[in-house]
């Protein structure tokens, strides 16, 4: 650390704020917007309206900027303090908490309250959100989206299928994977399009942030995708196929056939130890 | 995300791994230069050899596959989620390592009650032989738990783990892909680094004994010839 140095002369609490202080500048500016764009955009825009968050234009004219930092560094620890505005803005987002965002500390969550004030006088910012059709979409955006959730259709930036992670309901086969959550009713969950979009621009769970970060979601996958996950959610339910219990059986059938396989195939194996040569060779037996 | 949490993550995840690398590759050289004829299984195939078959066979065949999995997931991510990418292969591919994950098992468990069952066995396993029995048997049990709770793993290893075991292999570890997986697969992780700690302590050197053709050539009984007393 670059300033480790110090701690033997001073106090640790002054290093702290040295460093700090040191290392606050190279956040601002670009750094900051890649840091807003990989981890916020999933749920807040600015100046484009509610997604799962609130939108952050003015944010510093409600609320104390000291405030800001310390809900943006920990925001768990505040709602479990019993913070007031922050069980507000809880109920707002009907319950769902924001998450501690890796990486995040008092000069990065300064360096993101500076950034938002900055763009929120911008007559457009950056980070409005994503603008997407209201039309009803076409059958073959919807099997565009089904064929990218399968991962028969690759992502652009080589991003893995959502099957890899995930089910839905009528996928066929063996079915989706389960490390995620089942997305037969994501659509409903996420309420919007324009929810759904930001989400799946900046995935934002901790296991889904380091794997889209380098490799996002074009913007012309998401809109099928999109298709695929609201038709889901018209019919409602969720993934009830037998998908487990027929790989579980698989196994289990293909490890007995195997041994059968193996049984036939050293069937002339040596099936005792060779007693009289044990015998013979420990002396006790007839030569 | 606790700091509780946080603290195990970075003792498992980011001190183990070095631990228990630097435990197999110096002891493991030390062991060769100073105990090159302790580098074998200890065949006790003349011991018995109706129950040794059932162990042995699926046991070896199954494990091989298997860590062969992993370590090509390791080395092409790429190409396994090219491979996975049509949902039929990706069924094959996990369908074909669970069969080898539960033949492993059923060889292992196998060899476990020959162990006990049979009086001359049991004076030669020593402790570490039963630590290592039960480790491998925790292990192969949590990976095919893993495989069928939380399927697809051949793709999320590739997406998830890879690049953590990168990080690890180049002295940067990135615990983020990490840090959020299910405990049952963090379990199989740590579990994995205890097996390479314990590595050179155990009979499973005998994997870098080469040439190594215990997979092609045919059965054959180990003997020995001990003189008479007083010879």
């Amino acid at each position: 650390m670059r300033c480790t140095w110090q701690l033997r002369r001073w106090p640790a609490a002054a290093v702290q704020g040295l460093c700090l202080l040191a290392s606050a500048p190279a956040l601002f500016g670009q750094e900051a917007a890649d840091f807003f764009r990989q981890n916020c955009i999933s749920c807040h825009t600015i100046g484009g309206g509610r997604l799962t968050g609130p939108d952050l234009k003015g944010v510093s004219q409600r609320a104390e900027r000291d405030w800001l930092v310390r809900f943006l560094v920990n925001p768990q620890a505040m709602i479990d303090r019993g913070d007031a505005y922050s069980q507000k803005l809880l109920q707002e987002s009907r319950g769902v908490v924001m998450p501690q965002i890796s990486g995040m500390n008092p000069a990065r969550a300064e360096a993101l309250v500076d950034l938002i004030d900055a763009e929120s006088k911008l007559e457009k910012s950056q980070f409005i959100g994503v603008q997407i059709t209201d039309r009803p979409f076409t059958a073959a955006e919807v099997e565009t989206g089904r064929q990218i959730f399968r991962g028969e259709r690759s992502l652009k930036n080589n991003g893995p299928a959502c099957l890899s992670c995930h089910t839905a309901r009528n996928l066929g086969g063996l079915s989706g994977g389960q490390l995620g959550p089942d997305l037969t009713r994501a659509f409903e969950r996420m309420e919007s399009r324009k929810t759904l979009a930001a989400w799946l621009g900046a995935p934002a769970t901790p296991t889904m942030a380091p794997v889209f970060k380098k490799h996002p979601i074009d913007s012309e996958e998401i809109l099928p995708i999109i298709a695929f996950l609201e038709n889901q959610a018209a019919d409602g339910g969720e993934d009830l196929s037998a998908g487990k219990l027929t790989f579980l059986l698989v196994g289990l059938g293909g490890a007995g056939l195997m041994l059968v396989v193996f049984d036939l195939a050293w069937r002339s194996r040596f099936r005792s130890v060779r007693k009289q040569l044990v015998l013979s060779s420990t002396g006790r037996g007839e030569e | 995300m606790n700091s509780a949490s946080t603290y195990l993550d970075h003792f498992f995840f980011l001190a183990l791994p070095y631990v228990a690398f630097f435990t197999f590759f110096f002891v493991t050289i030390e062991r060769y230069r100073n105990r090159k004829f302790t580098y074998s299984s200890l065949s006790s195939q003349f011991l018995e050899n109706q129950q040794h078959f059932w162990g042995l066979v699926p046991f070896h065949y199954g494990i091989l596959v298997v860590i062969t999995g992993h370590i090509v997931a390791f080395l092409v991510p790429r190409e396994v989620l090219w491979w996975n990418s049509k949902p039929l292969r990706l069924y094959i591919l996990e369908s074909t390592a669970l069969v080898f994950a539960i033949l492993a098992a059923v060889g292992l468990v196998a060899a476990m009650i020959r162990r006990v069952s049979v009086s001359k066995l049991r004076r030669v396993t020593s402790p570490v032989d039963w630590l290592l029995f039960a480790l491998l048997l925790l292990q192969i049990l949590l990976g095919i738990e893993v495989s069928i709770r939380y399927p697809w793993g051949s793709s999320w290893f590739a997406t998830s783990l890879t690049p953590y075991l990168w990080s690890v292999a180049w002295l940067s570890p990135d615990l983020s892909y990490v840090s959020p997986l299910p405990w049952h697969v963090k379990f199989h992780i740590i579990n994995a680094y205890l097996l390479i700690l314990l590595f050179p302590f155990t009979r499973l050197v005998h994997i870098l004994v080469i040439p190594n053709p215990y997979l092609w050539r045919k059965p054959q009984v180990v003997r020995w010839y001990r003189p008479p007393m007083g010879a």
